[in-house]
């Protein structure tokens, strides 16, 4: 494409880029069809439905509590639960729902303790196994790491936990929000549902340029020399831009005891009088960390590696980002073949 | 010809936009890293936190002197669901403890919690809802 053929493309660029950020809303995502198995206050668990359930084992996904679990199934064709279904898993996930005011006394340990052990056991009751296969990502993966750590010789066979915080002291996040100067009990009280935006704002802060400038640059760009970005950039700004609220005592706690007291390796965490030795963890273990994760590094992640009892234990280390491992266009074709792979061999009777 | 596509003024104008923007993000990314940013932004979270809370505390006091139900009113009342709910949901799961142990019995027996045989095997799965 010449100078003059790029000039006269403008117009019709701009049109079709505005037109892509401002059908955002619009964008399908979390398709693939599912069925309800349990709901308790705002946390719903949710089965996939599937004709080819070949492994025993059922897999039961969890999410971050900021931002929303479609990012397990964010487009057919491009979805990590449609991915799972046709390697025949048995695939259920735990959705938190949407937190409010009305949710702020609830605390990791309501998460960990009552939502997360009341889904593995609906889980289980719903397909008739008495194990399963635990895929935590981000906070979901501390979640499930507390989980195992709680119940070792519980339900769960195979804990996967992607891009998971467990010693974040050198992270980014730690310089901003782990020294005195924020009050965290200040904003949480004064919140009570802490504001996803806000997190969101924090977030895309990390990499400003990045996120607001170049995500929209590359667009154009792709759009200018006649590509087709429409569905793959609408779907994840869709899932980007939808963050529900994060319960303030959960906050406060995840804040707390990760970012200023670093509490979860030094075994100091204590759960409704539960201490969370994660030396505990006994599981069948696979941590996959982002080479270019700035959210959870990997040098946040890898401690958990010395610390578990575990005898089956997988480091993965990919090139990519916090979300763009699993979710970025070459994960179908790397990393989550190798995730099934690893759960295949773990998933039979 | 890989030499003349570089050579265009509008291939050199994108790489150079390309640079300065490469250069930008990486100075921005340095500034955010910096522990004054850090307070900076603390500062600004505690500040926005304490005007929201003024704001709702003074819709809400407007709405209740109208008598009308404010989000504290909505509040208060979602809490109380959710207790009643979270002692519901404990005392289904006694209810299906105890449903299980008595189909257990009842099938190490060959007979059902009913009574009818065969039916044991049907006691497990429960719940499961209609499509979302």
């Amino acid at each position: 494409m010449n100078a003059i053929e790029t000039l006269a493309g403008l117009p019709r660029a701009t049109f079709e880029f505005a037109n892509v950020i401002l059908t955002i809303p619009d964008a399908a995502i979390g398709q693939t069809p599912r069925d309800v198995v349990w709901t308790h206050r705002g946390t719903t668990l949710y089965r996939y439905r599937s004709s080819r359930r070949e492994h025993a084992i059922p897999v039961l996904l969890v999410f971050a509590l900021i931002n929303r679990p479609e990012i397990f199934d964010l487009r057919r064709g491009s979805s990590f639960v449609e991915f799972l279904l046709t390697e025949g898993f048995d695939v259920f996930l735990v959705d938190w729902g949407i937190p409010d005011e009305e949710d702020s006394e609830m605390g990791l340990a309501e998460f960990v303790c009552d939502e997360l052990h009341w889904a593995v056991r609906e889980t289980l009751r719903a397909c008739g196994e008495e194990e399963l296969s635990l895929l935590g990502w981000c906070i979901g993966g501390t979640l499930c790491a507390i989980y195992c750590a709680l119940h070792p010789t519980g339900a769960v066979r195979n804990a996967v936990l992607l891009t998971t915080p467990i010693d974040p002291s050198g992270s980014l996040y730690a310089r901003w929000v782990g020294h005195d100067e924020f009050d965290v009990d200040l904003v949480a009280e004064r919140y009570r549902a802490v504001p996803g935006t806000g997190i969101d704002w924090a977030n895309k802060l990390m990499k400003p340029v990045t996120n607001y400038t170049t995500t929209y640059r590359r667009l154009f760009q792709s759009i200018l020399d006649g590509g087709d970005p429409r569905l793959s950039y609408q779907a994840m700004a869709k899932w980007v831009g939808d963050t529900p609220p994060f319960p303030s005592r959960a906050y406060r706690e995840w804040i707390t005891w990760l970012y200023k007291e670093n509490r979860l390796v030094a075994g100091r965490v204590r759960l409704r009088s539960d201490r969370v030795d994660l030396a505990r963890i006994e599981q069948n273990l696979l941590v996959v960390t982002a080479g270019a994760d700035h959210i959870a590094p990997p040098e946040g992640t890898v401690p958990l590696l010395d610390l578990v009892s575990s005898e089956d234990v997988t480091h993965l280390d990919r090139p990519g980002g916090h979300i763009g491992l699993m979710a970025g266009s070459k994960a179908k074709h790397e990393i989550w073949p190798e995730l099934a792979d690893w759960l295949r061999d773990r998933s039979g009777h | 010809m890989a030499g003349a596509s570089t050579d265009r003024p509008d291939t050199q104008v994108r790489e150079l936009y390309e640079q300065a923007e490469s250069r930008t993000a990486q100075a921005f990314e340095e500034l955010v890293s910096k522990p004054s940013f850090g307070v900076l932004l603390a500062r600004s979270a505690e500040n926005v936190a304490a005007i929201a809370r003024i704001g709702s505390d003074f819709a809400d006091l407007v709405l209740r002197n109208l008598r009308l139900a404010g989000r504290a009113d909505v509040t208060r009342l979602a809490r109380q669901l959710h207790g009643t709910e979270d002692k519901l949901e404990r005392l289904l799961q006694e209810v299906e403890k105890l449903r299980d142990e008595l189909a257990r019995g009842a099938s190490a027996n060959g007979t059902s919690a009913d009574g009818s045989p065969g039916a044991a095997a049907d006691a497990l799965p429960r719940r499961t809802r209609e499509p979302s």
